[in-house]
C-alpha cells in the first residue's frame, strides 16, 4: 500500500483545487458552529481561524462502525462547506471508513492495519455505533473479531477516540430496554484513552468537524463536561434556547397534533418534549444546513436523543419535570388577593352563635321566670302577712 | 350598707386616681419632639433599585433562588416560577404596576429593605432577627425563632414569610446574599440584572449615585426622591422611581422608624420602676386588707364553727 | 335572695353527667386536631392565616380576648383588696378560677399556634430578652402570671378540698395553707401588676401594626384603653357566670353583691367610653366614625353593645335579674369585638388580603373553650368555688356527709384561750 504522505491542509486545499474563498467560508462555517467554548474558535475571526487550520497537518482519521444505522455517517455528508469530499480527503486524511471507501474484503483489512500501524499513537479514533457485551460479544463481528476486541486493539493505539452519535456515546438505539445485545458506549469499554462523547440521533456534524479540527490545530481536545461531552455544543438544554420558548413562557401549548396551536407553533411541552431535559445544540444549529430542520422546529416534540436516561427510554408523550423553573410572560400585581371564605368555616360560626344566642336567651328566659316566681312569693307573703 | 353618693365619689376618685396616673405616667409623659436620628451602621451595605431602568426580565427572581438554594414557587402550574408576592420560596419578586387602560405601568422589585431600626427586630421576642453590626444586613437566626410570626405584623413592608405548611417553619427573607458576601461575589440579583436597574455597594455610595441620578436629569423621578433615604428612619436598600411610591406598594412612611411607636411603653418600663412602685403600693394596701379581712374570718369561725376559707 | 358568706361547692349534681361527655368529645377533636396542625404545619387548610394576616384566631382570640374575658381574677381582685370593696371578697374565687382557665387554656392555644414552639425556652432567660418587643413583655409575664400568682391563689380550694377529704394529705394541706396565708399579700400584689402589665402590652402589640389598624382604635394610647376592656370583661364574666349558676343549679343570688359589681361595671365602662371619645376626638379621627362605613358601623356596634348595655345596667332595670344578665352578656360581647378588632376585624394589612378562619380553626378553638368550661364544670362541683350562705353550707355538710360517711365539714371551732 502506498504511502500517503502527511500534508498540511492549506496544501491539501489547494492541491484538490479548494479556493481561498471557499476555505474562509469554511472556517466561517466552523466559527458559527462553535462561537464560545472551543478554542480554536476563541480567535472569533474567520481569517486568523482560516490562517492556524492552514498550517495544521491533516489530522488522520480512523472510522470504525459497530452496531450502528450509519446515521452519523450520513449526517457527515449533508455538509456542502466543505463538501464531503473535500473534507475527507483535504482536511483531514479519513484512512477507513467502511461505507464510503471504496475497498472491500482483504483491502479493507489491509487498509484498516496500515493506516493503524503508519499512524500509531497519532490518529484520531472515531467510533460509530454501540459495542455488544452479552455472549462476549458475538453479537457484532468485524472481519470475524469481536466488536469489543477490535475497539479494545485499535483503541489502544489511537491518541483519542471520538464516539460519534448516542450509540458511541452511551448504547443508543440497541440498548434500549430490554438491551439484549448488552449494547454499550465506548466509554464503558476503554477507560485508558482521552475519549470525546458526541451523542444524537444524529448529532450535528460540525460539532464533530469542531472537535477534530480543534485536536488538530491546537493539538488538545476541547473542554468537556463529566459525560465527556464538548462543553461548546452541550452545555446548554434545548429548552433554555428553544425558538419556542416565548410560547412555554406564556402558557401557549399545542394540546394535539394538528389541532389550532400545534398550526401555530406552540410550545410543545405537552405532546412530551424532552427538551427541558435534554443537552443538545439542535435549537440553534439545525440540520441539514436547512433553517428550521431539526423536530421541534418540523412540530415534532424533541425526544431527547443525545440523554442516556432520556433518548429511547422514556415513553415518547412522557412528560418531563422543568428542572429550573422560571418566571412565566406574566407579573405578579402591587397587591395580589389572598384568603378564602369556606363554607365549612362559616356554617360552624353559624352554628356556634346560633348556639350561644339560644342558650343565652334560654338563659334570660329561666332568670325572668325565676324573678316573676320571687315576685309571686313576695307577693304571697306579704298577703299572707297582712 | 348603703353608700352615700359623696362616699361613691370619693371611693371612684380614690380607686381611679393610681391608675390614671399609672397610665398617665405611662403614655403621656415622656415628651419626644422628634424622631430620635437612627444610626446607619458605617459599613452599611444595600440595593439601588432603579424602577426606571427595569425591564422585568425576572432574572433576579431566578437567579435569587439559585443562589439562596431555594426551590422556585412553582404551586400555581407546576411549570412556572409564579410567585404572586415574597413568600417562603422567594425572597425577591419583581411586581408590575400597570393603570387600569393600561396607559401607564412600572416594574418593582420587591425585598427586605435593611430598615436602619428595623421594626422586625424590635418585635422578635428573643433576637430571632438580627442586624449585622458592620453591614447593617437583617439576618434570621432559626434557633431563636419561636414562630410567633410577629415580625410579618410588625414589618411595613410586608416582607418577612412564614413557611405555612411542614412542621419545621422558617421566617423567609432576603439578606443581601450574606454568605456570597463573604465569598467577594455579588448577591445574585445584581450579579445577573442586564440593565443595572439594581445595583449592590455600600449603602452612603448608593445614596450619591441615586442623588446623582436625580440631578443629572430633572424631572425623571418622582417628586426627585430617594426612597428609602429617612423613610421608616432609613433604609438601606434604596427606590428611585418614576411613578408614585406609594402606587408601587411602597407605605408612605415618615422620617420616624416603626419602634418609635413602642416609646412611650419603653419608657413606662424603664428599670421596671413604675411597676415596682405600683407593685409596692398595692402589696401595702392589701397588705392592709388582709389584716382585717383575716380578723372578720376568725370572728365567723367563733360564731359558726366552720373551717375559715382563705 | 341570700347573704353570700362563703363559697359551696355544687353538690348532688354528678360530675360525669351528659354535658361532661358532650363537652370531652368536643375537647378530644379539637386535641386531635391540634395534633394534625402539628404534622401538617399551619397552611393548606388547617387554618386560613396568610402572610398578610399573620395571626388569627387562635393568638387573637383564645388568646387576647378569652383572657381579657378572664380578667375577673384581678379585676375584681383589685376591687376587693385594694379598695377594700369587702363584699366582693366572696365572688374571689369564681373570678380567680375563670382568670385560670381561660389563662391556661390561652397559653397552651399560643403553644399551638407558633410554629417553632421548642424554642420558647429561651424564655427562662432573661440575658437573650428583646427588651424593646412588647411581646417578650407578654410572654414573660403571662407565663409568670399564670404559673405563680394566679396559680397559688387557686390553690385554697384545693387546699381545703385535701383537708376535708383526704386524711393522707390533710397535714400538707394544712401548712401549704398556712404558708400561703403568710404570704398572700405579696402574691396577690403580683397578682394585680402582671396582668394590668401583660393586658396592657397586648394592646401595645398592635402598636407596630401602624396603619394597618384603622385609624379609629389606633392610638398610642392603645394598651391603656386595652387593659381597661379587660376590666369589665372580667366583671361581666364573674356576674354572667354567677347568673347562669342560679339558673343552672338552683343557686341563691345576693343582690348587695351583685349589685357591687354591676356599679364597678359601670363606673368602669362609662371612664372607658369617655375616654375612647377623647381620644379620638383629640387625634381628630372623630369624622371616621359620623361617616358611613364598615369601620364605622363597627365602631358603633361597639359602643352601643358596651355602653348601651352599662346604661341599662345603671337604671332600675338593672336590678331585674334578665335584664341584668342580658346587658352583662351584650356588654361582654361588645368588649370581646372591641378587644378583637385591632387585630382582625379592623386590620388591613394591605390590598387584596382577606383572613377567615378555616373549619378545623374554628374547631380548635372551639375545643379549647369546651375545655375551660369542662374545667370549670368539673371545679365548682367538687371544689368550694361558687358563693353561698352558711345555711347553704350546712345544707351542703348534711348531704355530703350521707354520701361521705367520716367527713367533717362543720365544728371547727377555734380553741378557745
Amino acid at each position: 500500500m502506498a504511502k500517503i504522505e502527511k500534508e498540511t491542509i492549506a496544501q491539501s486545499l489547494k492541491n484538490a483545487g479548494y479556493s481561498r474563498r471557499d476555505f474562509l467560508q469554511l472556517c466561517t462555517t466552523i466559527v458559527a458552529t462553535a462561537p464560545m467554548g472551543l478554542a480554536l474558535t476563541e480567535k472569533a475571526n474567520p481569517a486568523a481561524v482560516a490562517k492556524a487550520v492552514a498550517k495544521a497537518k491533516k489530522p488522520s482519521v480512523v472510522w470504525l462502525h459497530f452496531q450502528d444505522c450509519t446515521g452519523c455517517s450520513e449526517t457527515l455528508l449533508r455538509t456542502s462547506k466543505p463538501d464531503v469530499a473535500d473534507l475527507i480527503l483535504n482536511i483531514i486524511s479519513l484512512d477507513y471508513h467502511e461505507t464510503l471507501m471504496v475497498a472491500c474484503g482483504q483491502q479493507a483489512e489491509d487498509a484498516l492495519n496500515s493506516a493503524v500501524s503508519e499512524n500509531a499513537g497519532k490518529f484520531v479514533l472515531v467510533v460509530e455505533g454501540s459495542i455488544p457485551t452479552k455472549e462476549q460479544g458475538i453479537y457484532m463481528k468485524l472481519g470475524g473479531r469481536p466488536a469489543i476486541d477490535v475497539l479494545k486493539d485499535i483503541g489502544s493505539k489511537a491518541a483519542a477516540i471520538i464516539a460519534m452519535g448516542s450509540c458511541a456515546s452511551w448504547g443508543g438505539v440497541p440498548s434500549a430496554d430490554p438491551n439484549p445485545t448488552g449494547a454499550v458506549g465506548v466509554d464503558s469499554i476503554i477507560k485508558d484513552k482521552p475519549i470525546v462523547n458526541i451523542p444524537g440521533c444524529p448529532p450535528n456534524p460540525y460539532t464533530l468537524l469542531g472537535v477534530v479540527l480543534e485536536y488538530a490545530v491546537m493539538g488538545k481536545l476541547p473542554k468537556l463536561d463529566d459525560l465527556k461531552r464538548p462543553k461548546f455544543a452541550y452545555d446548554r438544554l434545548i429548552h433554555d434556547h428553544c425558538p419556542r420558548r416565548a410560547h412555554f413562557d406564556a402558557g401557549r401549548f399545542a394540546g394535539q397534533f394538528g389541532d389550532a396551536g400545534h398550526n401555530q407553533g406552540y410550545c410543545l411541552f405537552k405532546l412530551g418534549c424532552k427538551g427541558p431535559v435534554t443537552h443538545a445544540g439542535c435549537s440553534t444549529r439545525h440540520f441539514n444546513e436547512m433553517v428550521d430542520a431539526w423536530p421541534i422546529g418540523i412540530g415534532a416534540p424533541c425526544f431527547g436523543c443525545t440523554e442516556k436516561s432520556v433518548g429511547f427510554r422514556m415513553a415518547a408523550f412522557d412528560r418531563v419535570d422543568v428542572h429550573l423553573a422560571t418566571p412565566p410572560d406574566t407579573y405578579a400585581p402591587i397587591s395580589g388577593s389572598v384568603g378564602t371564605f369556606g363554607a365549612a368555616a362559616a356554617g360552624l360560626v353559624g352554628i356556634a352563635a346560633g348556639a350561644l344566642g339560644g342558650a343565652a336567651w334560654a338563659t334570660s328566659q329561666k332568670l325572668k321566670s325565676s324573678e316573676e316566681a320571687i315576685a309571686d312569693e313576695a307577693r304571697k307573703t306579704t298577703a299572707g302577712g297582712k | 350598707m348603703t353608700m352615700t353618693r359623696r362616699e361613691a365619689f370619693k371611693n371612684l376618685a380614690k380607686g381611679s386616681l393610681p391608675l390614671l396616673a399609672a397610665g398617665c405616667v405611662s403614655t403621656v409623659l415622656p415628651e419626644v419632639a422628634h424622631a430620635e436620628e437612627v444610626p446607619m451602621p458605617k459599613g452599611a451595605l444595600g440595593l439601588l433599585y432603579d424602577a426606571t431602568k427595569c425591564v422585568g426580565c425576572k432574572s433576579c427572581m431566578v437567579a435569587c433562588n439559585q443562589a439562596n438554594d431555594l426551590a422556585p414557587d412553582t404551586r400555581t402550574d407546576g411549570l412556572h416560577q409564579a410567585p404572586d408576592a415574597v413568600n417562603s420560596f422567594t425572597k425577591n419578586i419583581i411586581k408590575l404596576y400597570r393603570t387600569a387602560d393600561g396607559s401607564d405601568h412600572s416594574y418593582f422589585k420587591q425585598q427586605c429593605m435593611h430598615c436602619a431600626d428595623p421594626a422586625c427586630m424590635a418585635a422578635c421576642m428573643f433576637g430571632g432577627l438580627r442586624k449585622d453590626k458592620e453591614t447593617g444586613i437583617v439576618w434570621w437566626k432559626g434557633s431563636m425563632c419561636v414562630g410567633c410570626r410577629y415580625c410579618e405584623i410588625a414589618c411595613p413592608f410586608h416582607i418577612p414569610a412564614f413557611t405555612w405548611d411542614g412542621f419545621n417553619p422558617k421566617i423567609t427573607k432576603c439578606e443581601l446574599c450574606r454568605e456570597r458576601l463573604a465569598k467577594g461575589l455579588q448577591p445574585g440579583c445584581t450579579t445577573v440584572c442586564p440593565t443595572q436597574a439594581v445595583i449592590y455597594g455600600r449603602r452612603e455610595d448608593l445614596l450619591k449615585e441615586a442623588k446623582r441620578r436625580i440631578s443629572a436629569s430633572p424631572g425623571r423621578y418622582f417628586e426627585n426622591k430617594v426612597y428609602g433615604e429617612v423613610d421608616g428612619g432609613g433604609t438601606q436598600v434604596l427606590y428611585l422611581s418614576r411613578v408614585a411610591f406609594d402606587k408601587l406598594g411602597l407605605p408612605a412612611l415618615g422620617e420616624e422608624s416603626i419602634p418609635e411607636r413602642l416609646k412611650f411603653q419603653h419608657t413606662a418600663y424603664k428599670w421596671l420602676a413604675l411597676p415596682i412602685a405600683l407593685y409596692a403600693g398595692m402589696v401595702a394596701f392589701a397588705g392592709k386588707n388582709f389584716k382585717e379581712h383575716a380578723h372578720h374570718l376568725v370572728e365567723d369561725q367563733k360564731k359558726t364553727g366552720l373551717r375559715p376559707q382563705l | 335572695m341570700t347573704r353570700w358568706e362563703r363559697s359551696v361547692p355544687v353538690y348532688g349534681v354528678p360530675v360525669l353527667n351528659r354535658g361532661f361527655w358532650g363537652l370531652l368529645i368536643v375537647v378530644v377533636v379539637g386535641f386531635l386536631l391540634a395534633g394534625f396542625r402539628e404534622v401538617v404545619g399551619l397552611g393548606s387548610g388547617v387554618s386560613g392565616m396568610s402572610d398578610p394576616f399573620a395571626w388569627g384566631l387562635w393568638k387573637n382570640f383564645n388568646v387576647m380576648v378569652l383572657t381579657g374575658l378572664g380578667s375577673g381574677g384581678f379585676a375584681v381582685g383589685i376591687a376587693a383588696w385594694i379598695f377594700n370593696r369587702t363584699k366582693l371578697h366572696q365572688v374571689m374565687r369564681v373570678a380567680l378560677l375563670t382568670s385560670f382557665l381561660a389563662y391556661s387554656t390561652g397559653l397552651i392555644m399560643l403553644g399551638i399556634d407558633v410554629g417553632r414552639p421548642w424554642n420558647f425556652y429561651w424564655v427562662i432567660m432573661p440575658w437573650h430578652w428583646n427588651l424593646a418587643s412588647p411581646l417578650l413583655e407578654v410572654a414573660v409575664c403571662i407565663s409568670f402570671y399564670a404559673t405563680v400568682p394566679l396559680l397559688l391563689e387557686n390553690l385554697p380550694p384545693l387546699f381545703e378540698y385535701l383537708i376535708y377529704e383526704s386524711p393522707k394529705w390533710r397535714g400538707f394541706a394544712e401548712s401549704c395553707e398556712k404558708a400561703l396565708t403568710k404570704v398572700y399579700p405579696f402574691v396577690v400584689g403580683l397578682a394585680y401588676i402582671l396582668p394590668i402589665m401583660h393586658q396592657s402590652s397586648l394592646g401595645a402589640l398592635m402598636l407596630l401594626g401602624g396603619d394597618r389598624v384603622n385609624a379609629l382604635w389606633q392610638t398610642p394610647f392603645l394598651p391603656l384603653i386595652y387593659v381597661w376592656a379587660a376590666a369589665f370583661l372580667g366583671y361581666n364574666c364573674v356576674v354572667l357566670c354567677l347568673l347562669l349558676a342560679k339558673v343552672t343549679w338552683k343557686r341563691d343570688i345576693d343582690p348587695e353583691v351583685l349589685a357591687e359589681l354591676n356599679k364597678l361595671t359601670c363606673w368602669v365602662v362609662f371612664a372607658w367610653t369617655a375616654f375612647r371619645f377623647l381620644d379620638i376626638l383629640v387625634r381628630g379621627k372623630i369624622m371616621l366614625a359620623l361617616i358611613p362605613s364598615y369601620y364605622s358601623g363597627l365602631f358603633w356596634t361597639e359602643i352601643i353593645l358596651i355602653t348601651g348595655s352599662a346604661y341599662v345596667l345603671y337604671s332600675e332595670k338593672g336590678k331585674n335579674l334578665q335584664t341584668m344578665f342580658l346587658a352583662h352578656a351584650l356588654c361582654a360581647l361588645g368588649g370581646m369585638i372591641y378587644r378583637f378588632s385591632p387585630t382582625t376585624l379592623a386590620f388591613r394589612p394591605r390590598n387584596g388580603a382577606f383572613y377567615f378562619p378555616t373549619a378545623i380553626e374554628l374547631t380548635v378553638s372551639i375545643g379549647f373553650m369546651a375545655l375551660a368550661v369542662l374545667g370549670y364544670l368539673v371545679a365548682v362541683k367538687k371544689l368550694a368555688i361558687l358563693p353561698g350562705s352558711n345555711a347553704d353550707w350546712l345544707k351542703m355538710a348534711k348531704y355530703e356527709e350521707q354520701v361521705k360517711p367520716g367527713i367533717q365539714l362543720t365544728g371547727y371551732a377555734p380553741a378557745k384561750h
